[in-house]
Parts: structure tokens; C-alpha cells; sequence
């Protein structure tokens, strides 16, 4: 205290009590400031604004009575020892509370002053204690976080100088290899592969945690991704020769992912079924829309392997979480896989969830939003519950010159995002995200809300930026232009929903004539009819939003 | 057609050996730097045709072998790789914004750094210098 003065809040409505209990203090110990209130809403302001040394509480307020006055108080102040000071003489009362966290129960009528003074003070030091202990805990986790995030970023590089020179041994790089030799190689090279892999994991777990790892969504579909996938792991099925199959109801919308945070989840989910799927099981992941929950596309992983046991079900999420059964025989990685793939999925704001029979089979779901360009067009394109007054379509095209490798296409496609991103006010323009999975972008385009004059002063700065941005200098012509967007005619009966899905489908035709990429590319269509998605599409068929512009 | 020259510049003389291993197996002539000074030295004498940067170096790190690259107007035009364990949330942007023609995280495998060259190299001549 500043003033040498122990601060007690007591929160007591009966003013007679109140009186009592304040001469009690004044009598055990001179040292005491009391201040009383008399409701428990005004007790949690006072709390918050300031904090007592400790806290004499009532449990029969006028508003919250019992435990719930109690918990409500230690929810907002959990360092503030709270002593509870009633006249309800109920045991059960006093072990509850006591349990929840309270430091003592004590009867009005059976305390004196030195009582009370003595109470308080072994309160404090309790809570104290409790304090320390609790900040000493965080401490721990977080050296224990940044230990690892250090230790593994430290053995990157001596791994990776190994894995260097073993497949430079492995390649002949260095003199010929007999084929035994190579043999052996080839395992170590498989071994480091694993190490590299685990230390990546942990990586993006301390990250996770941290609250480090971020994601760049567009609209994507995940039939390529899941594609993706299962062609990456294609080795690791048929060395087991389990089966791999994907099953994607038709039409499926474009999603609101990042493509590769989700291939991560993929290859995560997939790779665990493989671990735990016996030789010649086998393996589906499925992708499908729900009619009961239209916003988003559902994913699963379902496999024939040996399934979750009940004991384990509740902790498989949780990070280091090893299955105390596989321990013996199939261990292999930290226990990571699960959670980084619930992050990223959270992330997108998904969700993860998994059923599992034991001895059959375990299937891992999770879901991704549907690429809603109204949705993103929202917050940008309306303004007090209205639509903006005039608006813009401004559209840039990158043109490398033909030949250009991949690589650098990529890089300038970076590059224009990150220009434009730069050049707009982010609360009333939009870029439209990147669309499919693979190829870079090379036409951009921005909902702007502004008048096709104004609009110059934007277009010209995105000229002067484009112009001075080295990889698109390199890579060739860029084109900017600007067409006003015809706005849908306001009535009053007229929902300003309806009014940004107009908008955003005339975006949507605008946008597709422009890539002449007339069909799926519908963030903003309807879902299909049931009848429509009991048709299966097999591994081989192409999906149709991979026909890209060429 | 004369084998295209690159400049390593690392101060981990393994990374060096088997990065020169590499590239040599892939058909390029290599030379080294081990600190920001000799690097700058090393792009005037030998004029490679491309350089691949670490950042984390003595004598002067990568951002400032950039900088004096970038003021050299024979030197400017030569890409540069930059190669490092740094984060590349906090790295990427300010090394391109230096000059740099690509960005790869350490450990990077091999095939996507060899990407990264061909990709660099097949740039028509002029097109890197800065305005």
C-alpha cells in the first residue's frame, strides 16, 4: 500500500453488517482502509479499476447470490484473495467455494477482530504464493517454448549440412558409389528427411503457439490441393500398398484457403492415416458440400488402420499427444501433426473433428469457407448500411514476355499483389484475391469505392509503384485500366444483402470474361441441388477448375 | 557456350564446399567470398553472373554487400540470391526492396535453389538495374 494502509473491499448490502464487520477490522488492527459496497456489479468496477489487497465478500447480494458472486469476481480479479464472509452456515457451501478458489469461509457471527485480521493476512499470503507459483509456470512454458523454437532453428543448419553431403555422396557427385553403399545411403538420407521433417513440425508448433504463423487466403479448390497431397505421398502408400482414393462430389465450390497451409493439414491427416493403416488397407479423403452448412466445404481423411482408442479421444489435438498404445511400435514423430493441422484449420476459421472405432478405422473431417466474393465485398463496398455511391473496377494485367520461367512469373505476380495491396485504402478497396491454386496471377483486379475520376489519382500511383518494382520491370509490359461498375438500384425493400450479391456477381461475370475462365469460378453461386452430388469423381478425373487460362 | 560464373558468399565454409560441389555437378564455375568486404572484392575481380548471399556475415552483412553492389553501376546488373537462415517474414521484403532478385530460406533444398539460379540467370541482360 502507499500509504502503509491495507486496502480491504468489502461487499456487504446490509449496512448493519457492514458497520460491524468495519469496526471488527478497526478493533483487530489499526492499519486498515475499508471501503464497502453494496452490490456485486459495483464491486467488480471497483475491483477493476482498482485492485484491493483483498476482498471480504457476502454471498446474499441483490444482484448474484452464492457461488456464482463468488466465481464472478474471481473470473475478473483472479490474483485478489477473496475471503467469503457470510451468515449462511452451510458446509457445503464453504467446501465449494473453497475448491473454486476462495481463500477462506467464514461466519459473521463467529469471528472477533484479531480473527478476522489474522484470516485475511493468511489469505493474502496464500494467495500470494498461489500468484508466484502461477507466474512461475508461465515462465517455464514460455523458456520451455523458446528452448525449442531455438534448439530446433539451431539444428537446421548442421542437418542440413548433412543432408548436403550425403546426397552428394548419393548422387556420385564425389566418385563412383557401389550399389550396397547407395543402399545404405538412401537410408540415411530417409532418416534425415524424418529429423528434417520433425524439426519443421516443431518449428511451426512454437510458432503456432506464439501466435506467429499467418495464412494468405484466396479462393482455391481443394480438389487440386487434395491432388496435391496424395501425388506427394503416392511413395508412401505403396510401400505399404494401401489404397488411395479421392472422392469429390461434383461442383464443388471454390474455397477461402491458403493452398499451401492446407496441403499441410492434408499431408498431416493423410500421413497419419498411412502410419496407422496395416499393409493393403486403405485410405479416402473426400471433399463434399453439406446441405445443413452451406458456408463451408467439408474435407475428410478416413482410413482402415487401427483406430482411436476411447482413452485417447479426448487428447489427440492436444500438442506432444502420442498415443500411449502406438508408443511400443509406431512411434515415430513429436506428436505435432494433429495440433498444427488444428491450428491452420481454426485459422481459416474452420473447423477439425474426428470418429474413430476402435480396431476399424478413424475418420479426420475438417472445413474450410467457401470463397464468398460478397462476403469479402461486405465491409468494403457498403457504409452505414448502405451501398457506396459509386464504385470501380480497376483492372491491372502483368504481361511477361512468353518464355518466362515459372519462377519468375511467380515472383512478379508477388511482387503486383504487394504493389496494389500498398496503392488502396484497405476499408473501402478491395483486391480480389488470387484464384486456383498453381499458376501465378497475371491479371489483377481492385473493387474501388470511388468515382472513375478520382479513380485516376489510385490508377496513376499504381502505375509509378508497378513501374519501380524490379521483378516486374524485368518480366515486361503491365497494363492498367479502370471501368465504373453499374450500380444495382436501391429500393427500400430491397435488403442491402441482395444489393452486394448484384454487385458481386456483376464482379464475378466482369472478372470471368476478363480470364476466360467461364465455369466454377462461382464464389458467389448457390449450392447445388442434392440430386446433383451423388455423382463420385475418381483420383484421375481432372477437376474442372484445374482447366486454367493458358 | 562459356559456363556461367556464380559467386557464393557464406561464412560457413561447409555450406560453401557442398554448395560448390553442387553447382560445379550442375555445371557451373564457382567462386567464394566468406565475409560482406571480400565479396564486394570477389563480384569486381571475377564479375560473375550471378551471386548467392548470405546475410549474417563479417565485414559489412548482406544488406550492405547490396547496398555497394546497387552503387556500382558495372556490379549492379549482376542478380543476386540471397541465401539465409533469417526469418523471411521480417527479411524478404527489405532484401528485394536492397536489390536482391530472389529470397530463400536456409536449409533451402537443392532443387528449388537450382530453380532459383537457371531462373535468375535467364534474365535478358540490362533488365536488373535499378532506376
Amino acid at each position: 500500500m502507499d500509504n502503509g494502509l491495507m486496502n480491504v473491499l468489502l461487499i456487504e448490502d446490509n449496512a448493519g453488517d457492514a458497520d460491524l464487520v468495519r469496526l471488527r477490522l478497526l478493533e483487530g488492527g489499526s492499519h486498515v482502509y475499508v471501503s464497502c459496497v453494496d452490490r456485486l456489479s459495483a464491486a467488480l468496477a471497483s475491483v477493476a479499476q482498482q485492485p484491493p489487497a483483498v476482498v471480504l465478500l457476502d454471498l446474499t447480494l441483490p444482484d448474484s447470490n452464492g457461488p456464482e458472486a463468488f466465481r464472478r469476481l474471481h473470473d475478473q480479479a483472479p490474483g485478489v484473495p477473496v475471503v467469503i464472509l457470510t451468515a449462511v452456515d452451510d458446509e457445503e457451501m464453504a467446501v465449494k467455494t473453497v475448491q473454486q478458489g476462495a481463500q477462506d469461509y467464514l461466519l459473521k457471527g463467529q469471528v472477533d477482530g484479531k480473527q478476522l485480521i489474522r484470516a485475511i493476512r493468511c489469505a493474502m499470503d496464500r494467495q500470494a504464493l498461489l500468484t508466484s507459483l502461477e507466474t512461475s509456470r508461465q515462465q517455464q512454458l514460455q523458456f520451455k517454448d523458446e528452448f525449442l523454437s531455438h534448439v530446433s532453428h539451431e539444428m537446421r543448419s548442421p542437418l542440413a549440412s548433412i543432408h548436403q553431403f550425403v546426397s552428394i555422396l548419393f548422387d556420385g557427385l564425389a566418385g563412383p558409389v557401389p550399389a550396397e553403399q547407395r543402399d545404405h545411403l538412401e537410408t540415411i538420407l530417409k532418416s534425415i528427411n524424418q529429423l528434417q521433417a520433425m524439426i519443421h513440425d516443431l518449428l511451426e508448433a512454437t510458432r503456432a503457439v506464439s501466435g506467429k504463423v499467418r495464412i494468405e487466403p484466396c479462393g482455391i479448390g481443394v480438389t487440386e490441393v487434395i491432388q496435391g497431397a496424395i501425388t506427394l505421398l503416392r511413395s508412401a502408400t505403396q510401400e505399404k500398398q494401401i489404397g488411395l482414393e479421392l472422392v469429390v462430389g461434383p461442383s464443388l465450390p471454390l474455397v477461402y484457403a491458403d493452398a499451401d497451409r492446407v496441403l499441410q493439414v492434408l499431408i498431416n491427416l493423410i500421413g497419419n492415416a498411412i502410419k496407422f493403416t496395416p499393409h493393403r488397407g486403405s485410405i479416402m479423403a473426400k471433399a463434399w458440400l453439406e446441405d445443413v452448412d452451406p458456408g463451408f466445404v467439408y474435407i475428410s481423411v478416413s482410413d482402415t488402420g487401427r483406430g482411436i482408442s476411447p482413452e485417447a479421444k479426448p487428447s489427440i489435438f492436444e500438442r506432444m499427444y502420442q498415443e500411449p498404445a502406438a508408443l511400443d511400435n509406431i512411434r515415430s514423430g513429436l506428436g505435432l501433426g494433429l495440433y498444427i493441422a488444428k491450428e491452420l484449420v481454426e485459422l481459416h476459421g474452420g473447423r477439425i473433428w474426428f470418429t474413430s472405432q476402435l480396431g476399424e478405422g478413424s475418420i479426420f473431417t475438417f472445413t474450410l469457407p467457401r470463397f464468398s466474393l460478397a462476403g469479402l465485398l461486405t465491409p468494403v463496398i457498403t457504409h452505414q448500411g448502405r451501398l457506396r455511391e459509386a464504385l470501380v473496377l480497376i483492372k491491372v494485367e502483368v504481361s511477361p514476355p512468353p518464355g518466362t520461367s515459372a519462377f519468375r512469373r511467380k515472383a512478379a505476380s508477388l511482387c503486383c499483389r504487394e504493389v496494389l495491396q500498398h496503392c488502396i485504402y484497405v476499408d473501402r478497396d478491395l483486391v480480389l484475391p488470387g484464384l486456383g491454386n498453381s499458376e501465378p496471377d497475371e491479371i489483377f483486379f481492385i473493387v474501388a469505392s470511388t468515382t472513375l475520376q478520382r479513380a485516376e489519382v489510385m490508377l496513376t500511383r499504381i502505375r509509378e509503384q508497378l513501374e519501380r518494382c524490379p521483378e516486374l520491370k524485368a518480366s515486361g509490359a503491365f497494363n492498367v485500366s479502370a471501368s465504373s461498375l453499374e450500380l444495382p438500384t436501391a429500393h427500400d425493400e430491397v435488403r442491402l444483402e441482395k444489393l452486394v450479391l448484384q454487385v458481386a456477381e456483376h464482379v464475378t461475370d466482369t472478372v470471368v470474361l476478363a480470364l476466360r475462365r467461364p465455369q466454377n469460378f462461382k464464389g458467389i453461386s448457390k449450392p447445388k441441388p442434392a440430386d446433383g452430388r451423388t455423382g463420385k469423381r475418381r483420383t484421375h478425373a481432372k477437376a474442372k477448375n484445374s482447366d486454367r487460362r493458358r | 557456350m562459356p559456363k556461367q560464373k556464380i559467386l557464393i558468399v557464406d561464412d560457413d565454409p561447409d555450406l560453401k564446399k557442398g554448395l560448390n560441389l553442387r553447382l560445379r555437378a550442375n555445371h557451373y564455375d564457382t567462386v567464394y567470398a566468406s565475409d560482406g568486404f571480400s565479396a564486394v572484392m570477389m563480384a569486381q575481380k571475377e564479375r560473375p553472373n550471378l551471386i548467392i548471399l548470405d546475410i549474417g556475415l563479417p565485414a559489412g552483412d548482406g544488406f550492405v554487400v547490396l547496398e555497394r553492389l546497387q552503387k556500382n553501376a558495372a556490379l549492379a546488373t549482376i542478380p543476386v540470391i540471397v541465401l539465409t537462415a533469417r526469418d523471411p517474414q521480417t527479411n524478404k521484403e527489405r532484401t528485394l526492396k536492397a536489390g536482391a532478385t530472389a529470397f530463400l530460406q536456409k536449409p533451402a533444398d537443392n532443387a528449388e535453389l537450382l530453380e532459383a539460379i537457371s531462373a535468375a540467370l535467364d534474365q535478358p541482360p540490362g533488365t536488373m538495374a535499378q532506376s
